[in-house]
Order: C-alpha cells, then structure tokens, then sequence
C-alpha cells in the first residue's frame, strides 16, 4: 500500500455552458497523502472528484494515475471510490445490501461477499445495522455505511466529496478523527473535499484552496495558513477571517500594498502603536472576539483570551505582532 | 395547532363531499342497481322489472357463448397486458434520458392516445387488411407470406393486442416522471463499482420503480378487460369463433340485442369478479416476489 494511486491533473479544464467550473486546474496528489480541496460552495471541488472518477469529460487536460493517462479508462476501471455529498445510498435495499450491491456486480462469490461486507461493517460499528434500511437510519450511520462500502470496493484511491458536512457538530469532530484514523491505517491516497476551512486544517496532510475553478495555494494546511499566497486564501482560512487593511494606514506600509494581520497576531496592550475603539465583544468561553474600529474608520478584528475585561464602547490600544503581517499586492491580490 | 386537529375530520369530509356525492351517485348506486337487476326479468323496454330469483344465473352456467367470452377476456389479458406495460416502460425509460430530438419522440409516442379509438380501429382495419395492408408488406420483406390477420382467431387476438399497444401515453408518461425523479447519483455509484446499463436496469430502475409498476399493471388489467370494446366491435364484431367475444363486447350485445339489461348486467357483475380476481392474484405475487419493501 501508499505504492499506488499517485494523481497528476494537468491544465484540467470543464465548462458547464457558460458556467466554467474548472479553469486550467494542476494539481498533484501523491501516493498515500490525504489531499483536501478546500473552497466556497460552487468553486469546482466536486467537479475535480467527478473527473478523476471519470463520472464526467474534462473539455481539456489530462489525469494521470500512477503516471498513466486515465482519460479513455471508463469509472469501474479506474479502481476509485467515492463517498458522495448526500451518500447516495440504495434506498430499496437494506444496508447489508447496499455493501454487497459491487461485489455482487464483480460476482464475488456469496459466502465471501458476505463475509468481507459484515467485516467491513464491523470495523465502521454498524454491524447492528444491516437488516435496516438507508432512511431507517441517522446521518452520522449514512455517513458510515457509505464508507464502507466505500472500503469494500478496495479502490487505490478514495474520493471523500464533503463527507462530513450533514453530521451536527460534536459527531462531525468525532468523525472528523476515524476519518484520519481510517486514513492512516490503510494508507490509501485519499482527495477529500470540504467548504469547511476548520476542516482544512484539521484533515489530510495538504490543502489545495479553490476559488471559482483555479486552484490558489496548495500545500500543508500549516504552511497555507501562515504564508497565504493571495488575499483570497487569506480571508478564506482562518475564522475570524485576516484584517486587511490597505497600505499607509494603521499597520503601515506604502500604497499600492494591502496589509493582512490575523485577529490572533494583535494583542491588547496600553504601549501598542495603534489606538481602536471596541464595537463588539463576542465571549466565546475559551476566547473573546474583538470588533473593533481604529480613528480613520479601519475596522479591526482581534483574538483575544476570555475574560480579557475590554467594554463595548472603550478605547483600547493594539500592538501588531510585526513578524506576522502578510504584504500583498493591491493590483493582483498575490503575496509580495 | 390543537384546536386545528380538532376541526380537521370535518374540513377533511368538506372537501371530499363533491366528489363523494359524484361517486355515490354515479358509480355506487348505478352498480348496486345493476348487481339488483341481474336476478329481474328487466329488458329495459317493457314493463316494470320483476324479480325472477337465480333464473338468470341458472341460464348463465349453461351459456357456452359467455364460457367462450370469458376464455378471450382472459387471452386477451394475458397478451396485451405485458405488451402494453413493456412499450410503456420501454419507450418511457428509452426516453426519459435528455437527447437532442427526445421531445418529438415522446409527442409521437403520446400522440396515438389522443387519436379516437375508432379512428385508430379504421386505421387498424387498414394495417391488418391481408391484401395491401403495410403490415403484411413488412412481413413480405422478410420473405413472410403474411397472415389474414382478422380471419384467423389466433391472429384476430394478436391484431387486436397489437393495436392495444398504440394508445399507452398515460402509462408511458407515468414512467417517463418517474424515472427523472431517480436520484443520478445512485447510477454514478452504480457505474463505479461496475454495473453496467443492463445491471443498472436490473439493479437499481426496475426495483426503484416497482411501485410505479406495481400501479401500472392494476390500472392496465383494470383498463384492458374494458377497452377491448371498441376495436373488437370495429376489427372483428366479436368473431371469428368468438375469438375476440370479449365481456365487454357479449355484454353489449346481451343487453342491447339479444336478453335485454338482467342478463346483461349479471354478465356485468362476472366481469367485476373476473377484474377483483386477476388484480387480487396480482397483489398476491407481488407480495410473494418481496418486489415491494
Ligand atoms: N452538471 C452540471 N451542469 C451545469 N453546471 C454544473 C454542473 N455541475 C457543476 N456545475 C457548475 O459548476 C460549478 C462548480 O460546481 P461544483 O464542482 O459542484 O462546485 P462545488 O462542489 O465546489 O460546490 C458550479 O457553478 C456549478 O453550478
Ligand atoms: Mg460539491
């Protein structure tokens, strides 16, 4: 395992009539990595999925797979499995069933069938589950029967479109962590798609952010987040979203700059250089949120502990962390 | 919400009053008349009926022709039933799919329904006719000598089901909606774990739609043990041998020709029961098939 399933998509390119839903896409994924597609709804995430299942034609480019061009490949060949955004369950069979429908279609015989289909159902906890049928269950079980079914397919890639996105939050962090636990026990390349930049963070070993069909930044969620290449990265990852501010004003600069500072990188402190006045004080129990806006209108967002005692109202002062403000280009939006 | 729960029985009943009223009038009381009238002497011409007790039925377990009547309702079902449901639901799913041209295929697949069904029977007459009918000339292509398609009880009934199977819009566009409401997504997670067009068939469209076969087959033995009348009257006016004397046509003839309304309605009732019988072992099968969860 972690020997197959590297992707290569070159100048991958989709239009929908006059919709463009991927424009010149490169990407890499390498043998084994968890890639996440991160970006707003619409931006092209399922429709790089659906390509490198072969579900749908590029207008122009090439997928590789394993250095191969998979282009003329048709989907069962191509030994991918995908967990789609609502499932896709067979609703007019039982779970057992909807685990069995691909072996059964690869004609494995019936006692092996089922024994890989309870096996699988039980490494995912939903052994319980097999005489019910899809809406005779919850979101979170869906979610993992899809999954394993998924698994039974024993593909050398797997494709994850927003897996997690119809799980209320606390069974969305715990799926979050099989996820990766799932992950690193079978070592299987696996592209995970999410509009969820929390999500970014915290899954797969690299991000690629999308914005409108163009890939923006790829590479570790880390790296991304500190070292956003445009201003689109920047206020997409991170909640709160980055202060911009355009150069010559609070934080600095010439013109023809816009200044990025996350909310975390200002702290309150009665020496700091620039003085704001609080809008806004979001208690959030671990940490407060600041909204708060400077003399010439320049609004501010910042991070700080909880009970950190600022008033709506008052007048604090903020010192810049000086070794974290991100410089861009007011033209192009790109990192300078 | 609670003191709305309490009024619903009664806008409930409200709104179903007319066509309650409709029903009863026009359907109940009509066929609890007719089921009256099978065991009176009524002609429908002369005096008031009397009642005459089970003569009726006593004659109608001795009436050979009804036996022969009952013998090509039940041929005709078996034949035109399954013909008429594959067209249906082969037409329907062929062009559920959007193509360029899809539109016009399905107005020429609808359009037959809108024809008259005596219209169509002439048509028929015409198609089936052994000397220049296009029918036989199809055949001859093939190196077929051609049939006297109307003259011959076997292929008086085929004729018959062959133009049983032009007027199926109704059928056609159930299924044609119901397959544009499957979710796509299932036949992409189909096409990857490698089921091809006929699994999916297998699989996943046929299952999907049983209850909307299930219906389509009720309705179409319901609708076929009746609209049998017309071409048969048209094409063949019941013969030959009484090949195509289906209950509809032995009825007409009984109660507007030959024994007046009691017999004909006591025939009336044996088409109900031979209707309750044929769609109740239908419903039996499709239990015994689990095609329904
Ligand atoms: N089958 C399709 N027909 C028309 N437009 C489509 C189709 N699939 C996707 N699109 C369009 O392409 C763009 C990208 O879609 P998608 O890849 O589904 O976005 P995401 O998954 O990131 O939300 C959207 O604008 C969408 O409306
Ligand atoms: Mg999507």
């Amino acid at each position: 395992m972690g020997e197959h399933g590297a992707i290569r998509l070159e100048s991958l390119t989709r239009s929908y009539g006059r919709v463009v839903a991927l424009d010149d896409v490169d990407l890499e994924v390498r043998a084994g990595e968890m890639m996440t597609l991160v970006g707003p709804s619409g931006s092209g995430k399922s429709t790089i999925l659906r390509l490198i299942a072969g579900l749908d034609r590029p207008d122009g480019g090439r997928i590789l797979v394993d250095g191969q061009d998979v282009s003329q490949v048709p989907p069962h060949r191509r030994a991918v499995a995908m967990v789609f955004q609502d499932f896709a369950l067979y609703p007019h069979l039982t779970v057992l069933g909807n685990l069995l429908f691909g072996l059964r279609v690869r004609r494995v015989r019936r006692d092996e069938a089922d024994r890989r289909a309870r096996s699988a159902a039980e490494r995912l906890g939903i052994g319980d589950l097999l005489d019910r049928y899809p809406d005779q269950t919850s979101g979170g079980q869906r979610q993992r029967i899809a999954l394993a079914r998924a698994l039974l397919r024993e593909p050398t890639v797997y494709l994850l479109d927003e897996p997690l996105a119809s799980l209320d939050a606390p069974l969305r962090f715990a799926t979050r962590a099989d996820l990766l636990a799932l992950h690193r026990d079978l070592g299987t390349t696996t592209v995970h798609v999410t509009h969820d930049q929390a999500e970014a963070m915290t899954l797969g070993d690299r991000v690629a952010v999308l914005d409108r069909g163009r890939i923006r930044q790829v590479g570790p969620p880390q790296q991304v987040y500190d070292e956003p290449a445009d201003m689109f990265v920047a206020g997409f990852l991170g909640s709160p979203p980055m202060n911009l501010v355009p150069g010559g004003a609070v934080l600095g600069g010439s013109r023809g700059l816009i200044l990025g500072i996350r909310p975390e990188d200002l702290t309150l402190d009665v020496d700091g250089s620039i003085e704001v006045t609080v809008d806004v004080v979001e208690a959030l129990g671990s940490e407060s949120i600041l909204l708060t806006r400077g003399a010439d209108g320049t609004r501010l967002t910042v991070r700080a502990g909880p009970r950190c005692g600022a008033r709506p109202g008052e007048t604090v002062r903020l010192r810049p962390n000086p070794d974290r403000v991100h410089h861009f280009d007011a033209e192009t939006g790109r990192r300078r | 919400m609670t003191s709305d729960r309490g009024r619903k029985p009664l806008t409930a009943w409200a709104f179903l009053a007319p066509y309650a009223v409709a029903v009863g009038l026009l359907i109940a009381v009509p066929a609890l008349l007719n089921l009256g009238y099978a065991f009176t002497d009524h002609t429908g011409l002369t005096r008031d009926p009397q009642f005459v007790g089970l003569s009726n039925v006593r004659r109608m377990l001795d009436d050979g022709f009804l036996l022969d009547s009952v013998r090509a309702s039940a041929i005709h079902l078996a034949l035109a039933v399954p013909l008429r449901l594959l067209a249906a639901v082969g037409l329907g799913l062929l062009l559920a799919a959007p193509r360029p041209g899809g539109r016009w295929f399905r107005v020429a697949v609808y359009l037959p329904t809108v024809v008259p069904d005596v219209a169509l029977a002439v048509l028929f007459l015409w198609v089936l006719n052994p000397l220049y009918g296009p029918l036989n000339q199809l055949l001859g292509l093939f190196g077929h000598s051609g049939f006297t398609w109307l003259s011959d009880p076997g292929t008086a009934r085929v004729g018959v089901a062959l133009m049983l199977m032009f007027p199926i819009g109704e059928g056609f566009l159930v299924v044609l909606a119901a397959r544009r409401m499957l979710d796509g997504r299932l036949y992409e997670a189909a096409a990857l774990e490698g089921c091809g067009p006929f699994g999916q068939l297998r699989r996943l469209t046929l299952p999907l739609l049983a209850p909307v076969l299930l219906l389509l087959a009720v309705r179409d033995t319901i609708l076929t043990l009746q609209v049998n009348f017309v071409p048969a009257y048209v094409l063949t006016d019941g013969r030959p041998s009484n090949a195509t004397l289906y209950l509809p046509v032995y009825i007409f003839d009984q109660a507007f020709e030959f024994s007046g309304f009691a017999y004909g309605a006591l025939i009336t009732s044996v088409l109900m029961v031979v209707t309750a019988i044929v769609i109740t072992a239908l419903l039996l099968v499709v239990r015994r098939w689990r095609v329904l969860r």
